[in-house]
């Protein structure tokens, strides 16, 4: 019976993990509605916010902020990276640094460097043992991110694009599609263009009171806070939901196990129960 | 006079009253005059009575038959004479080429070596089997123990083994086929006859058609054919499938001749029987035996008293695993069960010492990760673990090798690896040199070269 007690032993190992990953489903589940709601709500003000940008980079104002201006080409990309704090939670960074990685090395054959701007501990991680040029890194975003400090640790990035060290900033982060879908998105940030996404009718040239040079560059500043702070909690919404789902497929996989190995350890049992039986029957018999 | 008479017949176990003062010795032969039937003694019983097995099929005796004691223990022919021939647990042939006309003929029982007779030998023997070379290298001179459950392919592996080692070997074989199959037998002596060895190979066969007493002393028969061999001062090979059956004979006969059943309804004196034959297995002063014995592993079990009493004796032992099998990778060596007693860098040199540690590390890992696996999936691995198991995949294909005696079913010709490539190979996947080539490339291939190749044909063909 050997046997059977080391099966036992495993049973009671894969149903404490079992405990452990349940209850990191449910407490995924109850913060992925705060989290969504959170997301949402900050929505309507970037989508509009993208709108405006959209129209001053396709119309011509007076003024033209440094961030407007198309490089005529690109050398270097800096790549801001935005990923969680925390595993268990599926594929999520792995898809998001397999995106990453693909078009980095696109850009690479094209041969334009790159940099990265890392957010979160998984990036921060996955960078130092696959190597990278890293620029900043900023671990422990945690759940509740606030603006300032996001984009306090990113202003080597767009410093550096203002240098025309780098010609091109993209925003790497994952986005929500439903609570079942998330999906990694490579989008460019910098120089501001008309994004893709919108639907645009029509276009036209605002009038600009005070004057365009000190509200196009709060603008342009608001729009990037915008932009940044959206796909971070969008990053986190999409934790929650992909924690929750990889927790609740962990649980079932385990459940699954425990079910082989339950029926295992009683076939074991059996067949020592059977053999003993055998065997002090036959020596009975032998007397 | 000292003839006897048949008192008790329970089926391989023959009751023989001799008078007070001719009772015979244990291990003396008699001879049953009407059906020259051969009875070895093995225990007096008193007042003139001994318990025999007979070896040979006990129907149509009756009680009040004569006996007679031949006064000697089973002799079979040995020495030179018996090469290229086939004969059973007496001696007597049955290949149908006429009698064997051996000048020299030994008792089947004998005594072991004593110590100061017995050297240990530390020369490699290569095998050009990729998992066995690396895992659990063989000594010439060693003893090799190849485990494994039903169907996992032990006999096919042995006759791999006797194709490259046989038959590259210069030296002389013996093979005892100990209650396997007929027609195994008949395979391995016709590819003898094609590999044109014959004249260097002796065989004593006593299958599993014959009765218990046949398949005890068969081993033994083998055994001293081999035996005779080494004291003429040469190298022997002596091949043994399967060890299991000359216990599971013994199992047959135990309670007949009156004793209790141990443990799982093994004869009691298990270890005893397995140390006479496994004792007498062993390397000289004057030459050596390389043996490499089959054992069968009831219901995959090794901790069964059989297999368990066997391991003591070994120097290596190669595990075949029923898991192993059933992801279709043969031969189905276990790489963390196998091992070696030349597996010391003094031995097989520090670099395959460090190459085998350091694969069985990778695998011992990845066996760990498992279950991490299996509930959270491969997304929850840190990069370095994930990069492992990715590695440890790809050996446990590479471990796979086609084989020569399995072409007609694999399709492929067989590959013998040296170890040297063996081991050059398994470095670069530990070392991560080939981490870009997919898992396919590593399934049935020689060395990491046709590995490479295989990569590349299969890009080909995707593309």
């Amino acid at each position: 019976m050997a046997a059977g007690r080391e099966i036992k032993k495993k049973i009671g190992s894969i149903q404490n993990t079992k405990k452990v990953t349940s209850a990191m489903q449910m407490v995924a589940a109850s913060k992925m509605r705060r989290t969504q709601q959170r997301m949402h709500a900050a929505r309507p003000y970037a989508h509009r916010l993208r709108q405006i940008i959209g129209h001053l980079a396709s119309a011509r104002p007076e003024y033209t902020h440094q961030y407007m201006t198309e490089p005529e080409e690109v050398k270097r990309i800096s790549y801001i990276v935005i990923s969680t704090d925390k595993g268990q939670c599926g594929g999520l960074n792995a898809n998001l640094f397999r995106a990453l990685l693909r078009d980095i090395n696109q850009r690479q054959q094209q041969s334009i460097e790159s940099d990265l701007a890392l957010l979160g501990n998984k990036a921060i991680t996955f960078f130092r043992s696959v190597g990278g040029n890293v620029k900043a890194a900023m671990p422990d975003i945690g759940e509740l991110p606030e603006v300032e400090p996001l984009i306090g640790g990113l202003k080597v990035v767009f410093d550096d694009f203002v240098n025309d060290q780098v010609q091109r900033v993209d925003l790497v982060s994952n986005t929500f599609v439903n609570s079942m879908t998330q999906r990694p998105h490579v989008r460019q940030l910098l120089p501001l263009n008309k994004s893709d996404d919108l639907q645009t009718t029509h276009y036209w040239d605002y009038i600009y009171e005070p004057e365009a040079s000190v509200l196009i560059e709060g603008l342009v500043q608001r729009y990037i806070e915008s932009q940044v702070y959206q796909a971070v909690i969008e990053n986190v919404a999409c934790e929650q939901s992909a924690r929750m789902i990889a927790m609740k497929n962990a649980t079932d996989n385990a459940a699954a196990m425990i079910d082989d190995l339950n029926l295992l350890y009683n076939n074991v049992r059996q067949a020592s129960i059977t053999q003993e039986i055998a065997e002090i029957v036959g020596g009975a018999a032998a007397i | 006079m000292s003839n006897g008479k048949i008192v008790q017949i329970i089926g391989a176990v023959i009751d023989v009253e001799f008078d007070r003062d001719s009772v015979p010795n244990v291990f003396d032969a008699l001879t049953v005059v009407e059906t020259e039937l051969t009875l070895e003694v093995q225990q007096q019983l008193g007042d003139g009575i001994v318990r025999t097995i007979a070896l040979g099929s006990s129907e149509g005796l009756s009680r009040g038959l004569e006996v007679v004691n031949t006064r000697q223990p089973i002799a079979i022919p040995v020495g030179e004479d018996t090469l290229g021939r086939i004969m059973d647990v007496l001696g007597k042939p049955i290949d149908e080429k006429g009698p064997i006309e051996a000048k020299i003929k030994q008792p089947i029982h004998r005594k072991a070596p004593s110590y100061e007779d017995q050297v240990g030998g530390n020369e490699l023997l290569e095998t050009g089997i990729k998992v066995i070379d690396l895992m659990c290298p063989f000594a010439r001179g060693g003893k090799v123990g190849l485990f494994g459950g039903a169907g996992v392919g032990k006999t096919v592996t042995m006759l791999e083994l006797i194709r490259n080692i046989a038959i590259e070997h210069s030296g002389l074989s013996v093979f005892a086929g100990v209650g396997e199959r007929t027609r195994e037998g008949n395979d391995f002596y016709y590819e003898m006859m094609e590999a044109g060895v014959l004249d260097k190979i002796s065989l004593v066969f006593g299958q599993m058609n014959e009765p218990p007493g046949n398949r005890l002393r068969v081993a033994l028969s083998g055994l001293t054919l081999a035996e005779q061999f080494r004291d003429e001062g040469r190298d022997v090979l002596l091949f043994i499938d399967n060890i299991y059956r000359y216990t599971l004979a013994g199992v047959e006969v135990s309670a007949l001749l009156g004793r209790m059943p141990s443990a799982v309804g093994y004869q009691p004196n298990l270890a005893e029987d397995m140390g006479i034959l496994q004792e007498r297995i062993t390397t000289t002063k004057t030459g050596s035996i390389t043996s490499v014995q089959a054992i069968y592993v009831p219901a995959d079990d090794l901790t069964d008293p059989s297999p368990a009493t066997t391991f003591a004796h070994l120097d290596s032992t190669v595990t075949l695993s029923r898991a192993i099998t059933d992801l279709g990778i043969y031969p189905a060596v276990d790489p963390l069960d196998s091992t070696s007693r030349q597996l010391d860098p003094n031995i097989v040199g520090q670099e395959h010492y460090s190459v085998a540690r350091g694969a069985q590390e990778v695998l011992q890992r990845y066996q760990e990760l498992k279950d991490i696996i299996a509930i959270l999936g491969m997304d929850e691995l840190s990069e370095e673990d994930k990069a492992l198991v990715y590695r440890a995949r790809k050996m446990q294909q590479f471990f796979s090798q086609p084989m020569f005696v399995a072409s007609q079913f694999t399709g492929r010709e067989g590959e013998y690896v040296s170890r040297e490539d063996t081991v050059r190979s398994f470095k670069a996947i530990l070392d991560g040199e080939v981490d870009d080539l997919p898992e396919q490339a590593f399934n049935m291939v020689g060395n990491i070269d046709s590995a490479r190749e295989k990569a590349e044909s299969l890009t080909a063909r995707a593309a």
